[in-house]
């Protein structure tokens, strides 16, 4: 499936000095993979952020209105999902579905007769972070899957410019990955799985596993995708060792 | 119907690529447990791509999808080649006029028997039929105990490539079927099906010169 580095997103959100710069180059991102509205937010009152919340949203007016006026950010069922685990889910999964109370399902169906009817939503933990997660609607002419992984690394990133910036940090120095771990990462970010990785490298799938758990934890982070991001955002990944 | 999907039509199917593509993770993963990767929220692997050929059953592009299938070119990677290559006791069926078929599956809650046994049998015929359109004469697939049988008595003449191997919970076994017209009537004729079954739309030719 197709995932590619794209370097002048990463670059406009690396010298963005505001969040708004940062959420400009994310939904331009965003809309041209096809989705019609995102939400790439910490889980709180998106009317009234508190200080240090990331809120780059372009959902429609009146369903942030209402969600705003219900106080629905302690009962949403994304919300709750996203802080529970640590992948990403399809609204209309079974699974997901499966687990909701009766009044969570009327707010989804509340979202979907303002537009919102069927996407993802991508959590993101970070330590020391606002619970956050970024949705992406579908709208009527749909999303090509082999774009998902794309919007996912998007996402990741676009939440980490954000956070530098409300923060005024730089990227941590972290201890350097070895050429190992950056292949890997690399080659997930492209949506390989294990048993790709090991081939495409020449290792052992087991080998392969254990690298890429071994970058994770060297971040503090819960997913591949993420460990991906502070990888490239760290300037580990670097344009001249990717040959396209 | 079942709707043939390439890389020259899917932007007309993306809902129904979508839901496919959740129905696998709910129906693989979920349901049945296998190892597969839905770190996206859905289960899409290495193989899933533009070049491969998707059978999707649906009253519409835009109505629920029952059912699913795909299709990939042995000339380029796939999971026989790559994955189980040592479920053959020669080397895997491949080249320009053979397929492989992965992926059968039923939506999610489709009863288990009789209705799961006439899914399966609609679906190889839209596999016949798309394979003759394609000049394809073989289609290699791995089974599991249940596809097995199922995929020896259809109509189609198919055959083992290798003995049974334990893959997981399951015990798998690579199989090939040959694609010609006398298939496809014995396929139709056993299993009721009264006429084709595929279609396909062609994409807009924007690029057409």
């Amino acid at each position: 499936m197709q995932a590619r580095i794209n370097w002048s997103f990463a670059e406009a959100c690396d010298v963005s000095t505001s969040v708004e710069d940062v959420q400009t180059a994310f939904m331009r991102e965003i809309r041209g993979l096809g989705f019609s509205f995102a939400a790439c937010a910490s889980h709180v009152d998106p009317l009234r952020p508190p200080q240090g919340a990331v809120m780059m949203v372009d959902y429609p007016r009146p369903w942030l209105e209402r969600f705003s006026a219900k106080r629905y950010a302690h009962r949403d069922p994304v919300y709750h999902t996203a802080k529970k685990q640590a992948l990403p889910f399809q609204w209309s999964d079974l699974r997901f579905r499966s687990s909701l109370e009766p009044d969570q399902l009327r707010i989804l169906d509340e979202a979907a007769s303002l537009g919102l009817r069927d996407g993802f939503t991508i959590p993101i933990h970070s330590p020391g972070a606002l619970p956050a997660s970024c949705s992406l609607a579908i709208g009527n002419d749909g999303v090509d899957p082999l774009k998902v992984r794309q919007a996912h690394w998007y996402a990741v990133y676009a939440h980490e410019s954000a956070r530098r910036i409300l923060l005024a940090t730089t990227p941590p120095e972290r201890p350097l990955l070895s050429k190992r771990e950056r292949e890997c990462l690399m080659l997930i970010a492209q949506g390989k799985d294990d048993y790709a990785v090991s081939v495409l490298l020449g290792i052992s799938e087991h080998t392969a596993h254990n690298t890429i758990r071994r970058a994770m934890k060297k971040y503090s982070v819960s997913t591949r995708m993420q460990a991906f991001v502070r990888a490239l955002r760290g300037g580990e990944i670097r344009l001249e060792d990717v040959a396209d | 119907m079942i709707h043939i999907i390439t890389a020259e039509n899917r932007h007309l199917y993306r809902h129904a690529l979508m839901e496919m593509h959740i129905q696998r993770k709910q129906v693989f993963i979920d349901d049945l447990g296998w190892p597969l990767n839905a770190d996206s929220g859905i289960e899409i692997d290495a193989y899933d791509s533009e070049d491969a050929v998707y059978l999707i059953e649906a009253d519409a592009p835009r109505a629920p999808v029952t059912a699913s299938a795909r299709l990939l070119r042995t000339d380029r990677p796939h999971l026989l080649g790559e994955r189980f290559a040592h479920l053959c006791d020669g080397a895997p069926p491949s080249g320009p006029d053979v397929w492989e078929a992965t992926r059968f599956c039923p939506a999610p809650g489709t009863p288990r028997g009789a209705a799961r046994r006439s899914m399966l049998a609609r679906m190889i015929a839209g596999i016949m039929e798309t394979a003759l359109i394609f000049g394809i004469q073989r289609v290699t697939f791995v089974a599991n105990a249940a596809l097995e049988p199922l995929a020896l008595k259809v109509g189609w003449s198919a055959s083992t490539l290798g003995p049974a191997h334990r893959a997981g919970r399951e015990r798998v076994r690579a199989m090939a079927a040959e694609i010609d017209a006398n298939g496809l009537r014995r396929v139709r004729v056993q299993n009721a099906i009264l006429g084709p079954l595929t279609r396909f739309t062609p994409g807009d030719l924007v690029h057409a010169a």
